[in-house]
């Protein structure tokens, strides 16, 4: 037999990591700074990887110049049309497949067929369908789009619980009513968390748009980059789209906030 | 059939310098090259044994692109390489690592090597000739490509503003020619192999040949500065062999009768067969597509020096290459005659 | 202060004039398993009918059948009767799990059924009202995972109150709720039922709730369900106390008629889960 005696010592805590700002902030910058050390005291050669001063000479020379502007816009508008088109599509088929069970397994065949086809591929068919112009980029990024969109609706659909909507027609709520007020809304966290994946889909996608008799865009700006051996341009090019990407992603961040303040 | 005197010839060769060869072994060279036509000297000297004639066992590396062939050598995957001269290329030599050390393939004046290509719709809307241009819209597979200089160099020849063509990057060559046969795009630059059978067939119009505006030195032999200076005994038997290949080449496809027409004979045949198999291996039409398609080779396989540094010069006025490198150091002329 | 003091709600209309509930022959099966059979009730215009029976005897079911909700597989539930201009839904649920949207205010989970028949401010005028008479007004903007389980349940009775309703279906109203706070929500409940003078079926598997609630009680026998007895109680809503023996012996009554059938239904459920 033995004796406790004394006080009894906290055993719980843990398993509870906390995100912490200045930790995610200090280690990029950390990492950055290295790279700039390792730069200067010669142990990589530039040729391989140019400094990171180097790359926000070559930033700064675009901003200044406008053709980082230039190359931006015609990008921002592509992400833009292409994103929303392939969202508006991509949210009413979901729906459509969420609700009907005449639509549901057709059109999901369909989306498992052809959503694994890497977009690149497609692009060739795209400038037969669409033209060289804008519309084959915009179809690009749509396409891509599209396909996530539709999934992540209907799963959103499929997650609304059925006694909500059991409620609304105890109600006597018509079905645009039940549809716009108890399925969208509540498949809505899911849309956008399909929204974050979606966002980095398109610019992804940009490049592989832009590969195609774009004369300007930042996938048509690294790809004329990296096909010039230009370092500096194709990373500057790089930074850019990882920077497009972060703002993309706080936006959504900032969106779930406010529309998701419910919960 | 046609490729027995050939073969029997090689065995003949083969088995008369078996016994000197064995008594050295066989230095490995590994060489960069595009699996298309235009290397086709490369491909005599192999199939000729002139290489091996040498001490070379040159391994042939095919890529499907221009670009990464200059790259390839940077990273230390190949020694040797035959290239387009493109901004990519030069801007890997500005750093010091790749040097040109002979010609290649040569835009000639009377010897048809590429076309500007005109779609129809845009030749029916006036696009018949190279000054007009201006307005229109260029493919070309990327900025600082052999087809964007060579728009570049057409347009300082003909006396208008490049920036007043609309260039496409579209990447591919391949897709050039689509661009244009489908009426997407206004016009492009296409070898002789595909303009002629577009044009033929009604798909597009040629309006002019790049070697009749502009004569330039299109692709050169170049090496890894590393290999220079490890094994110069190497690239200099590398170059003799390369040498008789160009010569068994002039020899087969450049001569010319006294209409001017090419001449066709047992010599011509004989470098056909050697060199389908390499490219249009098996195709029944590949005598008349290697025939249509073969560009000039420089006697000696001579660099176009004046021509090299106006290209290097022309890509620097452009912004494509970055740089400022002494020309001269990007140039290793010890190897190769110069023109 | 009981809710049930006031005018009454406009919609309810006592003296016999609402709408009288009658079911025939109800049938369903559910997987092949016959849930109920050969029900015959009929519920009078104002009256509270309560229903219970063991677990899975089909209670929820039935009122599901009720409500327009399920498709009975035999008969029919018919309903007769003169019901208000402003009754919006004649016949209205309450729901076990309260069934709000978490995404709108109290404010606006109340206003859903109004939504689609009157303009923002009459829409307004009423919710504003039956917040009042369900003490939530201080809570209107709140979000319903800022409130407790009564509240919350009192935000359900509040929407459905919003519609005046002719009939009131009401599915296990306060079991999610803890015993304390089912206490206070019966008594509120009762007095809002009787206010609104609606005709109501009341299920529930607390006995004592039943006979606190119902102006009958139908037993309901375990799978496949069927009426059992019918009990009148003769007594009036308002004013019945928990300590009352005679509802005591009531409730003990109905306990010996179901208790073999709860404790068979009990080892059944075990069976089917195994």
């Amino acid at each position: 037999m033995r004796r406790i005696d004394g006080a009894i010592a906290f055993r719980g805590g843990g398993f509870a990591p906390r995100a912490r700002a200045w930790a995610a902030a200090g280690t990029l910058i950390g990492l950055v700074a290295l790279w700039q050390a390792l730069e200067m005291a010669q142990l990589v050669p530039t040729l391989f990887l140019p400094a990171p001063l180097a790359i926000g000479r070559t930033l700064w020379a675009l901003t200044v110049s406008g053709e980082l502007w230039k190359h931006l816009s015609a990008s921002l508008l592509r992400l833009a049309v292409g994103w929303t088109v392939g969202t508006v599509f991509g949210i009413a088929v979901g729906l459509a497949v969420g609700l009907w069970s005449a639509l549901r397994s057709p059109v999901m065949a369909v989306v498992a067929a052809l959503f694994p086809i890497p977009k690149i591929a497609l692009v060739p068919l795209f400038i037969i369908w669409f033209g060289i112009g804008e519309g084959s980029k915009i179809a690009t990024i749509g396409f891509g789009v599209f396909f996530p969109t539709v999934i992540a609706t209907a799963g959103g659909v499929d997650g609304v619980p059925r006694g909500l909507i059991r409620m609304g027609q105890g109600f006597g709520l018509p079905t645009w009513k039940i549809v716009r007020s108890i399925v969208l809304p509540g498949a809505l966290p899911a849309i956008l968390t399909g929204f974050r994946v979606t966002s980095s889909i398109a610019i992804v996608l940009l490049v592989a748009a832009e590969m195609i008799g774009a004369e300007r865009g930042i996938g048509a700006f690294i790809l004329a980059a990296g096909n010039l051996y230009d370092m500096d341009a194709l990373l500057a090019g790089i930074v850019v789209l990882s920077v497009l990407g972060l703002a993309v992603a706080w936006a959504i961040g900032v969106a779930e906030r406010v529309l998701l303040r419910w919960r | 059939m046609r490729r027995q005197p050939a073969l029997s010839r090689r065995l003949l060769l083969g088995s008369a310098l078996l016994a000197p060869r064995l008594a050295r072994a066989a230095e490995p060279v590994r060489f960069g090259l595009l699996h298309t036509l235009s290397p086709a000297p490369f491909y005599l000297a192999q199939e000729r044994g002139y290489f091996r004639d040498e001490g070379l066992d040159v391994a042939f590396r095919f890529f499907q692109a221009a670009q990464p062939i200059a790259a390839a050598a940077v990273a230390g995957d190949i020694d040797l390489g035959v290239t387009a001269l493109t901004g990519g290329f030069f801007n890997l030599a500005e750093k010091g690592v790749l040097k040109v050390i002979g010609g290649g393939l040569h835009e000639e004046r009377g010897y048809e090597g590429s076309a500007i290509l005109v779609s129809n719709k845009a030749f029916e809307a006036g696009l018949t000739s190279v000054d007009k241009l201006p307005g229109h819209s260029f493919a070309i597979t990327q900025y600082g490509s052999s087809f964007h200089y060579m728009l570049g160099r057409i347009a300082q020849a003909k006396g208008f503003d490049l920036s007043s063509v609309s260039l496409r990057p579209v990447q591919q060559i391949s897709n050039m020619l689509a661009a244009v046969t489908s009426g997407q795009v206004d016009a492009t630059i296409a070898i002789a192999s595909q303009a002629r059978p577009a044009a033929a067939a009604g798909q597009a119009h040629i309006i002019g040949w790049a070697g009749d505006l502009v004569p330039y030195q299109i692709t050169a032999l170049f090496a890894a500065t590393r290999f220079l200076t490890d094994s110069p005994e190497q690239v200099r038997r590398f170059c003799q062999a390369y040498k008789r290949g160009v010569a068994d080449y002039r020899a087969a496809f450049l001569r010319r009768d006294p209409q001017g027409r090419p001449v066709v004979d047992a010599l011509t045949l004989a470098a056909v067969a050697d060199i389908s198999r390499y490219v249009f291996t098996g195709d029944p039409q590949a005598e008349a597509k290697i025939l249509a398609g073969v560009g000039y080779y420089d006697e000696n396989a001579a660099l176009d020096v004046a021509d090299v540094l106006d290209q290097l010069r022309w890509f620097r006025a452009e912004g494509l290459v970055k740089g400022d490198a002494d020309p001269r150091s990007m140039l290793d002329t010890r190897f190769l005659p110069t023109r | 202060m009981s809710a049930a003091q006031g005018p009454p709600l406009s919609s309810g209309m006592s003296g016999g004039q609402g709408l009288r509930l009658t079911l025939r022959g109800i049938g369903h099966a559910y997987r092949g398993l016959q849930v109920l059979q050969d029900i015959d009730l009929t519920v009078a215009p104002g009256e509270v009918l309560a229903l219970v029976g063991p677990s899975g005897c089909g209670k929820s079911t039935l009122l599901g059948i009720m409500g327009g909700l399920i498709a009975p597989a035999a008969g029919v539930v018919e309903a007769h009767g003169a019901v208000a201009d402003d009754c919006l839904n004649p016949i209205t649920y309450v729901f076990q799990d309260f069934a709000l949207l978490p995404w709108r205010s109290v404010r606006d989970n109340v206003a859903l059924p109004l939504e689609p028949h009157l303009p923002r401010a009459a829409r307004r005028a009423r919710v504003d009202e039956v917040l009042a008479l369900t003490g939530l007004d201080a809570f209107a903007e709140a979000w319903p995972r800022e409130l407790s389980g009564g509240m919350r349940q009192r935000v359900g009775i509040a929407r459905a109150l919003a519609v005046r309703p002719a009939c009131l279906l009401m599915d296990e109203p306060l079991s999610a709720l803890d015993a304390q706070t089912r206490t206070l929500l019966l008594e509120e409940f009762a007095g809002l039922i009787a206010r609104a003078g609606t005709t109501t079926v009341y299920v529930t598997h607390t006995l004592s709730e039943a006979v606190r609630i119902g102006h009958e009680v139908a037993v309901m026998s375990r799978r496949p369900g069927r009426v059992r007895a019918l009990l009148r109680i003769d007594r009036p809503i308002e004013g019945r106390r928990a300590t009352d023996p005679d509802l005591l012996a009531m409730e003990a009554r109905i306990w010996a008629m179901i208790r073999d059938d709860a404790a068979t239904a009990e080892r059944e459920r075990v069976d089917a889960a195994d």
